[in-house]
Parts: structure tokens; sequence; C-alpha cells
């Protein structure tokens, strides 16, 4: 049951705002999917990648009045609760036991991000894989896992300045794929 | 820093991917606010990110929008007109109201971990002194007994002298008869018929053997006593002799003779 309208995004969040139950539906319709991929990116597991995507539309519902468009698209705002909410759940005690019998699972996602073909042949999963090694990895911890800048210092054992700067360089890198 | 190198920096790709601290968020707003070029950088980085995931889109459990929808309509979490009870999340908007309750709960956390540590910490020195107190107090009662013991032994050894200093006493140092090297002294005291004597050397007795003293009185030997004292220990008081001529020392069965055996006779001293 897709919604037949189309709104710009103006509209949308207007309607949003005013809690207009249709635009919500189109909202979901239109954004679900691309949110549950980069989900899915952090959390391979399905089930718990729904949860997670239900958390953060409820979320975006109940806290439309706090976007501002100012600082950018409505889709970078949802991308970055949906992120910030999957990495939440992976720091939860409950993900962390179930994924003690999948750590192999888990390794292979990390080392090989052509593991899963109908998720990695396309979209960012993909513009990830293309990055030099150097680059995908500490993409792979800063956004996909979350760590801060001193954690990949340590986990890497490289300098805090290196690391910054090949994240600088990562991210240069990650645009002209995208582009 | 000029707006190309700012553009070429990375800082935009980093704020909206929600990697950057505040202070870089800032700059961003500033930048984008002051430089249209900023903007649009910014604005093609978002439209190719979304653009991306549109391509990578998975579509969720069919059941899932139904069950979302039923969560929104439904006017539990108070009236859908007023902003409902929202369970924070820490988006980087709110990352500057929220972020001080998460470092609260980390700081309290950390501090409970921390006071725990510091019981254990205390608790096994705790232990370790209440073990270290009981070996003081072993040691102290070990000193206390020692002490005691050696209190009765300088009080024997100060009764032994004064009996020596005694003016009345006569020492009698017998000497050995055999090829013992034995040495034995007798203290006597002729007014009170006291006999006290002292082994300075004779050899360990077999078992069942035990040495005796005889007085020599008119020729006749008198029993004097059985003798259980070893070489090193003090005076000690023997049966009562009034007269005697001289003193010996036989080695007979243990519990004494009658009469002494002559043949075994260790020591003699002449009054």
């Amino acid at each position: 049951m897709t919604t037949a309208n189309t709104y710009t995004e103006p509209e949308l969040v207007q309607l949003l705002r005013q809690k207009e139950e249709t635009a919500f539906k189109y909202l979901y319709d239109h954004y679900a999917g691309a949110l549950n991929g980069v989900i899915l990116q952090i959390i391979p597991d399905q089930a718990l990648a729904a949860d997670v995507l239900q958390e953060v539309f409820l979320n975006v519902w109940r806290r439309m009045e706090t976007y501002d468009a100012s600082k950018g698209r409505l889709f970078t705002w949802m991308l970055n609760i949906a992120r910030n909410a999957a990495i939440d759940m992976t720091r939860s005690k409950a993900y962390q036991n179930s994924q003690k019998n999948r750590e192999l699972d888990s390794d292979v996602h990390i080392t090989s991000a052509g593991s899963n073909p109908s998720l990695d042949h396309i979209g960012l999963s993909k513009v990830i894989g293309q990055l030099k090694e150097e680059h995908r990895v500490l993409i792979d911890l800063a956004y996909l896992k979350g760590y801060t800048h001193e954690e990949i210092a340590k986990l890497l054992e490289i300098p805090l300045g290196t690391v910054k700067t090949r994240i600088r360089a990562a991210l240069l890198q990650l645009r002209k794929l995208l582009t | 820093m000029n707006v190309q190198e700012y553009i070429e920096s990375g800082s935009i790709e980093s704020c909206v991917l929600g990697l950057a601290d505040q202070a870089e968020q800032q700059e961003l707003e500033r930048m984008c606010a002051a430089y249209p070029e900023v903007r649009a950088a910014r604005d093609a980085f978002e439209a190719s990110l979304e653009a991306s995931a549109m391509a990578g889109a998975v579509a969720p459990p069919p059941a899932l929008r139904d069950s979302i929808f039923e969560k929104i309509t439904q006017p539990e979490s108070g009236s859908l007109t007023q902003p409902a009870p929202v369970v924070e999340l820490p988006t980087p908007e709110a990352y500057s109201g929220a972020g001080w309750k998460k470092y609260l709960v980390a700081a309290s956390v950390v501090l409970l971990a921390g006071s725990a540590a510091l019981n254990i910490y205390l608790y096994n020195r705790y232990q370790q002194s209440d073990s270290l107190y009981k070996d003081l107090l072993a040691q102290q009662q070990q000193l206390a007994e020692n002490n005691s013991s050696m209190q009765t032994r300088l009080t024997d050894l100060e009764t032994d002298l004064s009996r020596i200093k005694n003016p009345n006493i006569q020492p009698i140092k017998m000497t050995a008869v055999n090829n013992t090297n034995s040495l034995t002294t007798v203290y006597w005291d002729k007014n009170s018929a006291e006999v006290y004597l002292l082994v300075n050397q004779l050899p360990k007795p077999e078992p069942g053997k035990q040495y005796q003293l005889w007085a020599i009185v008119n020729g006749k030997p008198v029993d004097a006593g059985v003798i259980d004292v070893e070489p090193g220990d003090g005076l000690v008081k023997m049966k009562n002799i009034p007269s005697a001529e001289a003193f010996a020392i036989t080695l007979e069965n243990a519990g004494g003779s009658q009469s002494p055996t002559l043949t075994a006779m260790y020591v003699l001293g002449k009054v």
C-alpha cells in the first residue's frame, strides 16, 4: 500500500509537524528501505535491525519539531538518528550477548565487505567496499561501529593525529566515490 | 582557511555523517551561512549520500509498517496533540542537551566501580592487618611465656646462689674414682643437716639405671637419695644427713638400692 502523493521536502516536514499520518506513511514508504539498508550495515540481524528501524520512525514522528532544515536534509537527519540508534543497539548488553555465538559472522562482516551479496553490491556498502583498505577500516570503525578517534587510535595502535588525517582522507575518498 | 580549502578538508562529510564534534558542526553552520559554495558542497554530499542509501535500500519486514502506524495512532503514551514523552536518542543535535545526563550516568557508574574496587582493596588490607595482628599476638604470648620461664629459672638460680653463699654450708668436691671424668659437689649444712647436690659432670645412665648418693657414716654407707638431675641443673635437695665422713655416688638399678654396689662407684669426696 504505497501512497500516491508526492511532496516537496518542506511540505513533507510541515505536514509531519502537524502530525499528518498520510505524510508519515509517505515518509515510511519512501525512506524505510534506505534506512533499513544502512541499519543492516551496522546490525546484520534482520529482526534486530527491524526493531531499530521501528524505534527510528517512532522517534522521527515524535521529535519532528526538533528537525532544523537549515542544518541539513531531512534524510540526513533521519540517517543520523538511525545510525545512532543502531550503534546504541550494538552496545546494549543483550545484543553483545547474542553476538557471542556469532563472532565468526561478525568478523567476516568486518574484514570482508563482500560477504553478503544481497546487501553489499549496491548502495553505501558498495561505495565503502571500494575504498582503500586503510580507509575502509577507518570508515567501518568510525561510521559503522561508532568508535571515537581516540578509541580507533588505541585499537589500531596508530597516533591520534594519524587517525584524524586518515579519516579526513577516507571521507574525501568516499565523497568522490559517491558523486 | 579559504573556502576551497575548507571544502576539501573533509569537514563537511564529517559533519553530515555525524562524526564531527559540536565545534565542527557549528563551524559548518557558519560557513554555510557565509559561503554559498560551502552550502552547495554540503547539499551535494547530502544528496549523493541519500541517493547511495536509496540505491542500497533493503525492504524491511512487511509487518513492520502496520506495527509502527499502530503505535503512532495509539494514544497510550498521552495525547497526541501534546508531545509524548520521548526516549531521547543521541542525535548530533541532542548531544549538547542530553549529553550531560549520559556523562552523569557514566560518572556514577565509574564512581560505583571505583568505590567497589576501593572496598575490595580495603577489605584485603584489613584481612592482611588482621592476620598480622594475630601473628603478633601469638608472638607476644610466646615471649610472655619465655619471660615467665626465665623468671622461674632466675629465681631457682638465686635460691641456689643464696644457699652456696650461706656461711654454714660446706662444699665437698666429689671427684671421679673411675675413668669417666665425673665430678659432683655436695653442699652440706652441718647445723641443719641439709644436703644439696650439684651435678657438674656424670655420664647419662643406661635405661633402668639411676645414680644414688651415699653418705659414709662411721665407715658405713647411708642412703642419701636417688638422683634425677642431669649436668646443668641447679642444686637438688637430698635426704638430710646429720653427720658424715665422706659422700659417694654409685650407679644402681632404678629406684635405688639398700647398699651400694661398690664396683659401680663413680665419684667420692671426703668431708
